[in-house]
């Protein structure tokens, strides 16, 4: 089967986020495949590469990334929940005179669209909110 | 793709206005679905009944009216909007108090609805 | 066949909603704070009990909770067993 996710929750807000990276491991564990991975409102903030998580708590960012490198799975920040949040790639930075990129790289960031299309080409679409 | 394969989706509304950001970001959502001419339909719920209220005046806290952008949104007949008519009773609101005409599901109206569409998102 | 997953409190429109939205072939997988709604004894889980929905809970957050003696005979799943069920009813509804 194909799957899409809806990321909705911060890595911060409960533990929604982290069980949707969990999700997705197991789903490709099960031998499905996953369209994409797209983060709408807060959950946007999952693509931040300047957050810095105590050492005595599980890294965050680390389950989606290796969902990018090792599964090449495609992972979309909606354009317009991560601007409001500051997460901005070089392009986005450059473009609104910001210091840096906010965004870690193995995340894109791109409009609905990449929701609707992946959803249309999906058997499952899974919604993960707090 | 075909008309015929294509997928409806059916979101789901629930959350109030202004109390955070998801409301605009789902209507956001809606407005992309008409975009890009999919085959969807809105269902409002719990608190997502406010986002239907009319007479929002949102400029003094510096937020865009979302009764305004769902009046504008490509919808083509009642059939589109749907309530959760309990939460409406829930709210003390009826029919009158909401910017668009709605279609009333009752909670067996409801359960049956959420079993059409194809793909649901929960916002 | 609805696959509910409710991550919220008893006292939410999304717990009561969610119960008014399932019906008799429908699941509802406790995660995150819904976890609590399984509390034996407690007027949610007795609320559960009487809704025709399967009822599950994800065993990760049962445990973090420190409730996993006191949930009676709710399933408790793993993220495997979450897929699967993903697999198996064709449209999930997260209520949070």
């Amino acid at each position: 089967m194909n799957y899409t996710l809806l990321v909705l929750s911060s890595p911060t807000s409960g533990h929604s986020a982290q069980t949707a990276a969990k999700f997705a491991h197991s789903v490709i564990a099960r031998g499905h495949s996953i369209e994409r991975i797209f983060f709408l409102d807060e959950g946007t903030t999952n693509g931040s590469r300047a957050a810095v998580f105590p050492q005595d708590e599980a890294d965050k960012l680390q389950p989606w990334t290796l969902l990018a490198d090792e599964h090449g799975v495609e992972l979309v920040l909606c354009i317009a929940s991560a601007l409001k949040h500051g997460m901005l790639d070089e392009t986005e930075a450059d473009r609104y005179a910001r210091a840096g990129a906010t965004v870690h790289p193995a995340f894109i960031i791109s409009g609905l669209g990449q929701l609707i299309d992946a959803a249309s080409n999906s058997d499952r679409l899974m919604t993960f909110g707090d | 793709m075909s008309a015929a394969e294509k997928k409806r989706s059916l979101v789901v509304m629930r959350q109030s206005p202004y109390g955070g950001s998801l409301a605009r970001a789902s209507v956001d959502l809606a407005l992309a679905m008409g975009a890009f001419e999919q085959n969807y339909d809105l269902l409002f719920m719990g608190a997502g009944v406010l986002q239907l209220v009319t007479g929002q005046d949102s400029q003094k806290i510096g937020a865009k009216n979302i009764g305004r952008i769902l009046t504008s949104l490509p919808l083509y007949d009642m059939e589109s909007v749907y309530v959760d008519a309990a939460a409406l009773d829930r709210y003390g609101l009826n029919e009158a108090d909401l910017v668009l005409p709605v279609s009333l599901l009752d909670e067996s109206g409801l359960r049956s609805f959420l079993n059409d569409a194809d793909h649901l998102v929960g916002c | 066949m609805l696959l509910h997953t409710l991550n919220a409190g008893s006292s939410t429109d999304s717990f009561r909603d969610c119960l008014r939205s399932s019906q008799s072939g429908d699941a509802i997988v406790l995660l995150g704070d819904g976890v609590y709604c399984a509390l034996a004894n407690s007027a949610a889980r007795q609320a559960l009990d009487d809704c025709p929905a399967r009822l599950l809970a994800l065993a990760s957050d049962v445990f973090a909770a420190g409730i996993a003696d006191r949930v009676g005979d709710v399933a408790l799943i793993d993220m495997d067993a979450f897929v699967a069920l993903s697999e198996f009813y064709p449209r999930q509804l997260a209520w949070y």
